[in-house]
């Protein structure tokens, strides 16, 4: 489209938006790490620093916040980190497998009452979740669950979470009808469509799925307190409470650099997962 | 605009019912019956888990219940209470509104538009990606509440680039005019959940479509607006929907950075807070029911328009 | 392929979960020992102390196994709400005196008259577990509402120790407007305190009146106005940071309070608090303070906070045990000599003479500070049922006043009728 002698100016232009691009991703993205760098310098402080020297660059550097944060409670913070490995990992596991069902129903097939389930389905997230906590604990607590995972994992297999649902709902809408009129032809029954045409084709739905159930399992806080109130079924963002005292003396440091610890998994996670994140073959493919 | 580059495939249409009636009828029972096998997980879950708290959460809106005793039944004196003697409610619900208003726009603007620029073109972009996506990480932490006072605080960042200039600013997350404000930054500043969605949306558009538009002529504005933007409706849809729902159930933010009291002086008291607040700090959850209960009436009433209006500018794939 | 991958993921989940499930918890009967629960809240170093205390009073009491079910502060009293709302009460809960009355008056708690041994505990603080004339709580420990002073900063002020036995509250503001002008900005006089109703109590009592009086609020407009004048003058002539700044520190907590960071001569705290600020502040010559009064004031205030409180629900189905173990909780001297004094100084008199040299300097302080105070007393008052909102009510009145949205005026009759509106419901 550009003729030999418009060529070079237009690369050239080109090589300079990109670098202004970069630039400014670049200027934009240390916003964004502002309180990152912010945590990962005060878990290095001496912890009466942290407060009293509000730099980032620590003057003194130590790793005593972390060899006493590891060790400050009742388990080595790995015990917790463990904990919450078990529970995210079948949340994970839970949120695709159901959501994905419901979804592929909602998006593809046509039965009796599908809008009045579809509203319901949306109208479960619509009430603020406060005021169904205390039912909710009395159930589990009938349902003699208490003190176990089942209340945190239930859930997510059963489909509870309307939020991927719909996510799903949508990605599945995106694609072309014709793909799963294509395969009915080829003799596919609805599941065989759902898993060799849908399913594939919904890996970047798909992968948010997981990236985010992961990151929120990870950080919800109360639901786990709640149900885990035993200090030996704790996990990290209950653990990571456990330093800070509003009423007292809280341990700043440990929780920093725990903090950072725990992060670790999470980020990871979304390192891994974003790389799924990417161009279904039918969207490469499809011509 | 779509429908012009749409697919160039030969459509294969559905084979039509060959004789009458029956095997449509045949094809719709076996349709009928695949969808609840598929739905079967989400129903046991609706029906053992999810209807009852909130059926019994509706039942409490219409009791005085302090969660330490037995609930007593009082009708519609909650619901008669919040509207008529309780100016804290209209607060609250003016509080969440602007927030609302303000900040799903300006964060769904930012998702979007990072997410353009990070979607491909560029080296290291799943560096980008996950830098971006760090403030999602650490945003319900208490370490955010600190942050946000070491930036917006008296002797905060803010003030201190101020101070270069010689002007001297307030400790904006503490002063009722400008708390708010501070918040709805927090909000836009943690875009990376509705990011990831866009990015994930954008990879559902098939390249081919570009190629296409490319070899037609179409520049990159143009593809943006005949390609892009109308093959993403249904997610940019999906996103506007739920933040709309998000955002008014709000609570963590303010939470954290207010320390729970939705101060100074209820500037920053999201309906949310108030709600838990009345649950269970004042003891009265079935008050705090019967505001969750309006609470649905306004996001249901939004949702629906929401999804009413979709129909004009929301381009599904399947659609025919 | 894809379904039978997704069918053996799926499997393994279900056999990690049923695993899981009956790993964990679950009513330890099976021994044949007595499982009593109990509900605290603090931070990591509370609960080793408590989990020792625990190991302590299991081996004294083979037969019971007591479960410690912890949270932070926070959620607190949103888990224990709900556990109580599900029938699921735990045995033993800490509650504050705020939460007495709630949890008292609807039938939540057992009275412990004569259950628990009180005869070696101060018989003058036993009244603030008392509600309805029942003992259905008992002090874990007290501390005092007192005035921390910086010695460091008013040296650098170049000014004098108050003599805190006739200070004023003008002599305070006058003070305080001093050692800010001296600060420059770097330190200030003063912190206060919007959202601690102590301050307010202690206030109203030089006055002659009560918090509470009669199921009523007790306190007159003038003495509301009076009050807020205190906070006004200090932000005119500069005493404490302004306004918003004020709500910024008060919102950020203990640590980066001006004493604890080393910014302000003076911070109204409990005394209790003494060693974390000592710690935070890194400055040994922290001392506590009677608060000022007012001109013609009738008594100093200053009462006996009980820091929490040890109460038994009333659902228990181990009653005796329960009993048992409060019992050692506040009168064994080993468990005094675990606890210390993490929640308050002890109020049985044996276990304190017991311990009193393992007590860290700042809680030493504390204590003599409580002691050559004793004499000046007045009792404390349990606020009735809906008190735990007070806090916030006074805290937002207060903003409103200091912001200047309010008028003194205006806001004193708001916040009358609010606050009686709170406790009549």
């Amino acid at each position: 489209m550009a003729t030999a002698s418009s060529r070079n100016p237009f690369l050239y232009r080109r090589r300079i938006s990109r670098g202004a691009k970069h630039l400014l991703l670049i200027g934009f993205g240390l916003i964004m790490l502002y309180p990152l760098l912010w945590m990962i310098s005060s878990s290095l402080k001496p912890e009466e620093l942290i407060f009293r020297e509000p730099g980032l660059l620590p003057s003194k550097v130590t790793f005593d916040n972390y060899t006493e944060g590891w060790s400050a409670l009742a388990h080595p913070f790995g015990y917790y980190l463990w904990n919450s490995a078990v529970i995210t990992a079948l949340s994970v596991v839970g949120n695709l497998a159901a959501c994905s069902l419901a979804a592929y129903a909602f998006a593809r097939l046509n039965f009796p009452l599908q809008k009045l389930w579809f509203a319901l389905m949306l109208g479960t997230i619509m009430l603020p979740l406060h005021v169904v906590i205390v039912p909710q604990y009395i159930m589990f607590s009938q349902l003699d669950m208490i003190n176990t995972i089942w209340p945190l994992i239930l859930p997510k297999f059963l489909a509870h979470d309307s939020f991927f649902i719909f996510l799903m709902v949508q990605f599945i809408r995106t694609l072309p009808r014709e793909l799963d009129e294509a395969a009915s032809i080829d003799g596919a029954g609805y599941w065989r469509t759902f898993f060799r045409v849908i399913l594939p084709l919904c890996t970047p739905a798909l992968a948010t799925t997981a990236i985010f159930t992961f990151i929120w399992t990870w950080n919800d806080f109360f639901s786990q307190l709640l149900y885990l109130n035993n200090p030996d079924n704790f996990t990290v963002p209950v653990a990571l409470r456990t330093f800070l005292d509003s009423s007292g003396e809280s341990s700043w440091g440990p929780m920093f650099a725990m903090s950072i610890i725990a992060l670790g998994p999470i980020f990871g996670f979304f390192l891994a997962g974003q790389k799924y994140l990417i161009r279904g073959m039918a969207t490469t493919g499809l011509k | 605009m779509v429908d012009s580059l749409s697919l160039k495939k030969p459509v294969v249409t559905a084979p039509a019912p060959q004789n009458g009636s029956r095997q449509a009828v045949n094809r719709s029972r076996r349709e009928t019956l695949a969808a609840y096998t598929f739905l079967a997980p989400w129903f046991v879950g609706l029906f053992l888990i999810t209807i009852g708290p909130i059926v019994a959460s509706f039942y409490l809106s219409f009791t005085d219940y302090s969660l330490l005793e037995e609930a007593k039944w009082v009708g519609l004196e909650n619901y008669t209470h919040l509207f008529t003697e309780n100016p804290r409610f209209w607060t609250s619900l003016k509080v969440t509104g602007i927030y609302v208003l303000v900040s799903v726009p300006l964060q769904l603007g930012f998702a979007l538009g990072l997410a353009l620029m990070l979607d491909r073109g560029l080296r290291g972009l799943s560096f980008y990606r996950s830098i971006y996506y760090l403030p999602s990480l650490l945003g319900g932490s208490v370490a955010i509440a600190i942050l946000w006072r070491k930036i917006f605080g008296a002797d905060g960042l803010i003030n201190g680039l101020l101070a270069l200039f010689g002007i001297q600013g307030t400790s904006y997350v503490n002063d009722p005019d400008t708390a708010l404000g501070t918040l709805v930054l927090l909000h836009v500043w943690t875009f990376g959940a509705p990011m990831v969605i866009f990015l994930a949306g954008l990879r559902q558009i098939p390249s081919s479509y570009y190629e296409a538009a490319a070899m037609d002529g179409a520049g990159v504005i143009q593809q943006f607006k005949s390609i892009t933007l109308p093959l993403l409706t249904p997610i940019i849809f999906f996103n506007l929907v739920l933040e709309v729902i998000k955002s008014f159930q709000s609570f963590t933010q303010s939470f954290i950075v207010s320390n729970g009291s939705g101060g100074p002086n209820d500037s920053t008291l999201f309906y949310t807070l108030y709600l838990y607040t009345k649950g269970f700090k004042d003891y009265e959850m079935g008050y705090a029911s019967a505001m969750a209960w309006v609470l649905v009436v306004i996001i249901a009433g939004l949702t629906g328009v929401n999804f009413l209006a979709s129909k004009y500018w929301v381009f599904y794939g399947d659609s025919k | 392929m894809r379904s039978l991958k997704t069918a053996a993921l799926l499997a393994v989940a279900a056999l990690t979960l049923t695993a899981c499930g009956s790993g964990d918890g679950g009513d330890a009967a099976s021994d044949g020992k007595v499982k009593l629960r109990f509900s605290y809240w603090g931070s990591d170093s509370r609960q080793k102390m408590t989990e020792q205390a625990i190991a302590a009073f299991e081996k004294k009491n083979p037969t019971i196994d007591v479960v410690g079910e912890f949270s932070d502060w926070q959620s607190y009293y949103e888990s224990l709400a709900t556990k109580v709302a599900a029938g699921d009460a735990p045995d033993v809960m800490t509650l504050e005196i705020r939460g007495l009355a709630e949890y008292a008056g609807r039938g939540a708690l057992t009275d412990l008259a004569g259950k628990v041994n009180t005869a070696d505990l101060d018989q003058s603080i036993l009244p603030a577990g008392q509600v309805d004339g029942k003992q259905y709580a008992i002090p874990t420990g007290v501390n005092v509402f007192a005035m921390l002073a910086s010695k460091s900063i008013l040296d650098k002020a170049g000014q004098e120790l108050p003599d805190d036995k006739t200070w004023t509250w003008d002599d305070y503001i006058k003070l305080s407007a001093k050692i800010s002008e001296a600060g420059k900005g770097e330190y200030y006089g003063t912190e206060y305190t919007s959202n601690n109703p102590a301050y307010l109590t202690i206030f109203a009592a030089q006055r002659g009146e009560k918090f509470y009086d009669n199921g009523k609020i007790g306190l007159t407009p003038d003495t509301l106005k009076a009050w807020w004048a205190n906070f006004t003058n200090l932000i005119e002539t500069k005493g404490s940071p302004d306004a918003s700044k004020m709500n910024e520190i008060i919102a950020a907590g203990q640590e980066q309070s001006l004493i604890a960071t080393n910014k302000g001569a003076f911070g109204m705290w409990w005394s209790n608090q003494l060693g974390a600020m000592v710690k935070s502040s890194g400055q040994e010559d922290l001392s506590l303070l009677r608060l000022p009064k007012t001109a013609d004031a009738q008594s100093g205030g200053l009462f006996l906070q009980p820091a929490m409180h040890w109460t038994i629900s009333s659902k228990t189905e181990h009653p005796a045990e329960a009993q048992k173990f409060v019992d050692f909780l506040l009168n064994d001297p080993e468990a005094g000599g675990i606890l210390l004094s993490d929640r308050g100084l002890p109020i049985n008199s044996k276990v304190l003479a017991a311990i009193k040299d393992k007590l860290p300097p700042a809680d030493q302080k504390s204590l003599a500070f409580i002691d050559s105070v004793k004499s000046e007393l007045t009792p404390v008052i349990v606020p009735p049922k809906g008190g735990s909102k007070m806090e916030d009510i006074i805290k937002r009145y207060t903003e409103a006043v200091t912001a200047g949205q309010q008028t003194p005026d205006e806001a004193a009759t708001k916040f009358l009728e609010e606050a009686n509106a709170a406790i009549s419901g």
